[in-house]
């Protein structure tokens, strides 16, 4: 530690301050490539949205390489209630997932050019034959 | 161009080392809050900002390194006091007046980013370079610090009353950031260190007093006078002494030595 810090000194005079603090809570998005989704970092305190941006520049944007920061105050997220808010239904839902229709989709596709192909097979034969 | 004219070596290693010298003393100095910040977040960007500062000195250093022909490190910490090129601002302790840190910061990093901008147009192709990539991180600091100027001048009473204190204490200083290394005209001259149209001392004093109306402070500043020999040329204050003695402390038990 530095010297200088062994006896830093009281502060002169008192400082006033709002009673219910003047800053209020950003939730952090940051973007690690440019057309990537913002990934929620964490948040931080401060006075207003250009303060929180200085402040989310420091904090999240310097550990990895960042493009793009997003700030937004919390008071603004409307978020679910995790015991009260049920999101996943119980019922089997994997006809939702595309994954399945693409599957079928794909061997109806090799079937039909497949079978264009043997038409085509056909027609050169029958060529030959006239 | 790619090597420097034989009699501008000694002027540009000036130049260069007053850039560097500034950053280190800023960011050691700066470093200091380390922990004893105003509000968490701030102590932690501040302190990422004189990581920013020591960071860019680094980068000035290892660029003077092979025309002196010494390391980025003894450049750093082997150099007998007088051969130190910052600017005596940057030596001041702050007393953990956060006041007085940002006023300091507020000259410092504005003259910074000016200097900057001008070494990104010099001819020294591999000066140019380097400053132009260091001039957009300045940019940043001015951002962060001329927010605070505003904030503590439109604050209450008292954060604009500690504020205007801490500028009417540096604005006799400041100014001295300016003092121009031994045959600094030559470089300038040479295209080494381009001005621009105006005169970079009158764009700093501009935009400083446009950041301090904003925030309701008044501000006056006056050029240097000319011939008054400051860190520029070797001059420092009793600060610089004590500040080098710790920074270096562990430098000087045995140089050379990889830690």
């Amino acid at each position: 530690m530095s010297k200088i810090r062994e006896h830093p000194p009281d502060a002169n005079g008192e400082m006033t301050s709002p009673k219910e603090g003047d800053l209020e809570a950003f939730a952090v998005f940051v973007q690690l490539q440019r057309g990537d989704p913002h990934i929620y970092a964490g948040c931080v305190d401060a006075a207003d949205a250009k303060m929180a941006l200085q402040f989310a520049r420091e904090h999240y944007g310097q550990d990895q390489p960042c493009v793009n920061i997003w700030v937004v105050p919390k008071q603004a997220i409307a978020a679910t209630e995790y015991d009260k808010d049920l999101i996943w239904r119980y019922t089997d839902q994997t006809y939702r997932l595309a994954r399945g229709y693409a599957k079928g989709v794909r061997e109806k596709w090799e079937k039909i050019r497949a079978k264009n192909d043997l038409d085509d097979y056909e027609k050169e034969d029958l060529k030959e034959m006239f | 161009m790619d090597n420097l004219p034989e009699n501008l070596k000694q002027p540009m290693i000036d130049l260069l080392l007053a850039v560097a010298d500034d950053k280190l003393m800023l960011g050691h100095r700066n470093s200091d809050w380390t922990g004893l910040g105003p509000i968490l977040e701030e102590d932690i960007a501040f302190s990422s900002l004189a990581q920013d500062e020591i960071a860019h000195a680094q980068v000035i250093y290892e660029l003077l390194s092979p025309l002196v022909d010494k390391t980025a490190d003894e450049l750093a910490y082997g150099r007998s006091i007088d051969q130190y090129r910052c600017a005596q601002i940057v030596e001041l302790p702050d007393g953990f007046d956060w006041a007085v840190a940002i006023a300091r910061q507020f000259f410092c990093d504005h003259f910074d980013r000016l200097r900057l901008r001008a070494l990104s147009h010099s001819s020294y192709k591999p000066l140019a370079d380097v400053a132009s990539r260091l001039a957009a991180e300045e940019q940043v600091h001015v951002d962060h610090v001329d927010a605070w100027i505003v904030r503590l001048g439109k604050g209450n009473t008292d954060s604009k009353q500690r504020l205007q204190t801490a500028l009417d204490q540096l604005s006799p200083i400041a100014p001295m950031l300016f003092e121009p290394v031994d045959h600094e005209a030559e470089l300038i001259t040479a295209g080494l260190y381009p001005q621009a149209e105006t005169d970079m001392f009158h764009a700093w004093r501009d935009v400083l007093q446009h950041v301090a109306h904003e925030g309701g402070l008044a501000l006056e500043l006056s050029p240097p006078n000319a011939g008054a020999q400051g860190g520029r040329r070797g001059h420092h204050s009793e600060h610089l002494k004590s500040l080098l003695d710790e920074m270096c402390e562990v430098y000087r038990l045995e140089p050379g030595v990889a830690w």
